[in-house]
């Protein structure tokens, strides 16, 4: 949900500095329950797919669609300001691949 | 003075370019007789020099040796610290660049506007960091422009191309996609997309993990243990790497820096496509990317270019041939092409439309009307591609009874998780007390065509306004002060 769909009250800002602090804390403010939380489960070996949130029941394009969705995301997170985020953006581009490999086969 | 310059200052070479009179580019040479500068400071411990370029890559010390400082423009935090001074990547830039303007203008005359050239994907850190090593080195900043942009505007000119350009720039440290159209002159960009650590210097990485195994099979010993070794074993599997462009197999034979004796080193191209496999897969993602924030299909796109030097590497060019159904075609010289495009561009900027590299936004608390769910968001205002320069404004409502501030903060990044953008700055307004919560609050951003963004908030009701352009704060990140200061300081310099 966006703020553009619902123009006449598009949205509260929060007050001062709560955002980021609730953020940083990793409070769980945003779906956080979609995205992987990768830096715990990568020291775990978790597998590829695990990491990418792929569920055995998903088909070929909800994969694809997944993984599109998770390149953005982590391409864009490895050049963050932040440097943790980097690094978590580089394990979860390997896990990608990894997963792409599995499902669409080596290029 | 030397009319429409243009540079591209490269993670492992930089170049100039001009235009000369009859209106075609041309890359000026450094003083040692080289078309293009290795982008390598060394800092040397007897004589205050820094030496720039060939003699700085070939010989030095690697302690005292800066390699691809541009991998760092956008780190806040990177310094180096070097006989007790400490140096940003912005100034380890402006050494280059300096040395770039010495040289040059002995054979084009004085060089003062320029037009720098940078990674799509560079973020607006990064591009400050640019202007500013121009500046420290002497030069205005008359625009920059993203080298796939630059690129294009060469191979338009020079191809005489129409249609829509998938423009595949792989160079020394990054990956950039862009995709354009061209129309009888004009040139417009619909995206580009970028990945960071997606170069030529990743491949070497690699091939020195393989020569360190075979030496490590063949001896059972390491490769090397000091910096200066590992660099010498860097260059050799950075040749490796080229000849194999050429050959099915190449060999050599290396040793450590610790006596353990000679080893053979054996590489087939097959064995570095494997290597370098995953790599490449992650270039496709790229493209894809670029394709669907264009919302293109692959059939729609008329001419793939390749640009950068890595884009010589056969695999890279079956790996697109493959998945577009066409064959690139090369950018003329891979390694030039920017800098000439960029001094095309300088004179022909008009004709150019460009976007935005990435969205703009503020975290806001997001209100769902449908469901009645809230939750922290980040509120884009500006989307990604909107074509520059422009301005967006959006309202929002204070969330609180008696807010005595306003905080607005500058978010960079599409993603509506905040996780996932950067907060690049934050705008304070203060505002009258005992208001009640939803009075308005309009957040303007405007985007450069430098891809510099600002930011302003008003205040409906009280009518009071704040403006202001990003600015960082981090151990690398110089102030304006400290700009002016180390520009002087810069200039005195022995650079050659």
């Amino acid at each position: 949900m966006s703020s553009k769909s619902v123009p006449e009250k598009p949205a509260r800002r929060i007050s001062e500095g709560s955002v980021l602090e609730k953020v940083a804390k990793g409070e769980k403010m945003v779906d956080a329950g979609k995205s992987p939380k990768v830096v715990a489960k990568a020291e775990k070996k978790v597998s590829a797919e695990v990491l990418c949130g792929i569920q055995p029941k998903m088909g070929k394009a909800e994969v694809g669609a997944r993984l599109k969705l998770l390149y953005r995301r982590y391409n864009r997170g490895a050049s963050s300001l932040d440097a943790k985020m980097r690094a978590e953006s580089e394990t979860m581009l390997d896990a990608i691949v990894e997963v792409r490999e599995k499902f669409f086969g080596e290029i | 003075m030397a009319q429409h310059v243009g540079i591209d200052l490269g993670t492992t070479l930089s170049g100039l370019a001009y235009l000369k009179g009859d209106g075609t580019p041309e890359i000026v040479p450094n003083s040692d007789g080289e078309r293009l500068t290795p982008s390598v400071v060394y800092f040397d411990a007897h004589e205050d020099v820094k030496l720039v370029g060939s003699a700085a890559r070939d010989g030095g010390d690697p302690e005292r040796t800066i390699f691809q400082i541009k991998r760092y423009m956008d780190d806040p935090d990177h310094v180096l610290e070097i006989d007790g001074k400490k140096w940003t990547p912005a100034e380890i830039s402006a050494l280059i660049l300096s040395k770039l303007k010495r040289d040059c203008e002995k054979i084009i005359g004085e060089i003062r506007d320029v037009v720098i050239t940078v990674p799509a994907n560079f973020n607006e850190l990064a591009r400050k960091s640019t202007i500013a090593a121009a500046e420290m080195a002497g030069m205005k900043v008359k625009r920059l422009v993203n080298e796939p942009t630059a690129a294009a505007v060469y191979y338009a000119q020079t191809q005489n191309v129409q249609g829509r350009v998938l423009v595949f720039d792989m160079g020394g440290g990054t990956l950039d996609v862009t995709i354009l159209e061209v129309k009888g002159g004009s040139i417009r960009i619909l995206t580009s997309e970028g990945a960071r650590h997606l170069g030529g210097g990743n491949l070497d990485d690699l091939l020195v993990t393989a020569f360190e195994e075979q030496y490590r099979a063949q001896t059972g010993q390491g490769l090397y243990t000091d910096e200066r070794h590992r660099r010498r074993i860097l260059q050799s599997a950075e040749d490796a790497k080229k000849m194999l462009s050429k050959l099915q197999r190449v060999n050599d034979t290396v040793a450590n820096d610790q006596n353990s004796g000679l080893a053979r080193i054996d590489l087939t191209r097959e064995g570095f496509e494997g290597l370098i496999r995953k790599m490449l897969t992650r270039t496709v993602l790229l493209v894809e990317q670029a394709l669907d924030s264009a919302g293109l299909k692959v059939s729609e796109v008329d001419h793939v270019v390749l640009v950068g030097g890595s884009t010589r590497i056969p695999k890279v060019k079956k790996v697109l041939e493959k998945f577009f159904g066409k064959t690139p075609k090369s950018c003329g010289n891979v390694d030039e092409c920017v800098a000439l495009g960029a001094a095309l561009f300088a004179k022909s900027s008009a004709k150019i439309q460009e976007v935005c590299n990435a969205s703009y936004g503020t975290l806001a608390m997001i209100y769902n009307a449908a469901t009645g769910e809230e939750k922290v968001a980040n509120s884009v205002v500006i989307p990604k591609n909107t074509v520059i320069p422009c301005s967006r404004s959006q309202v929002y409502q204070t969330s609180e009874d008696n807010e005595k501030v306003i905080e607005v903060d500058i978010t960079q990044g599409e993603d509506e998780d905040p996780r996932f953008v950067d907060v690049i700055g934050r705008l304070t307004l203060e505002v009258p007390p005992n208001r009640p919560k939803g009075c308005e609050v309009e957040v303007t951003f405007s985007y450069d065509e430098n891809q510099r963004v600002q930011a302003r908030v008003l205040d409906k009701a009280s009518g009071r306004v704040k403006e202001v352009a990003v600015t960082y704060r981090g151990a690398g990140v110089l102030s304006e002060e400290e700009l002016q200061r180390r520009s002087q300081h810069l200039r005195a310099m022995r650079i050659e």
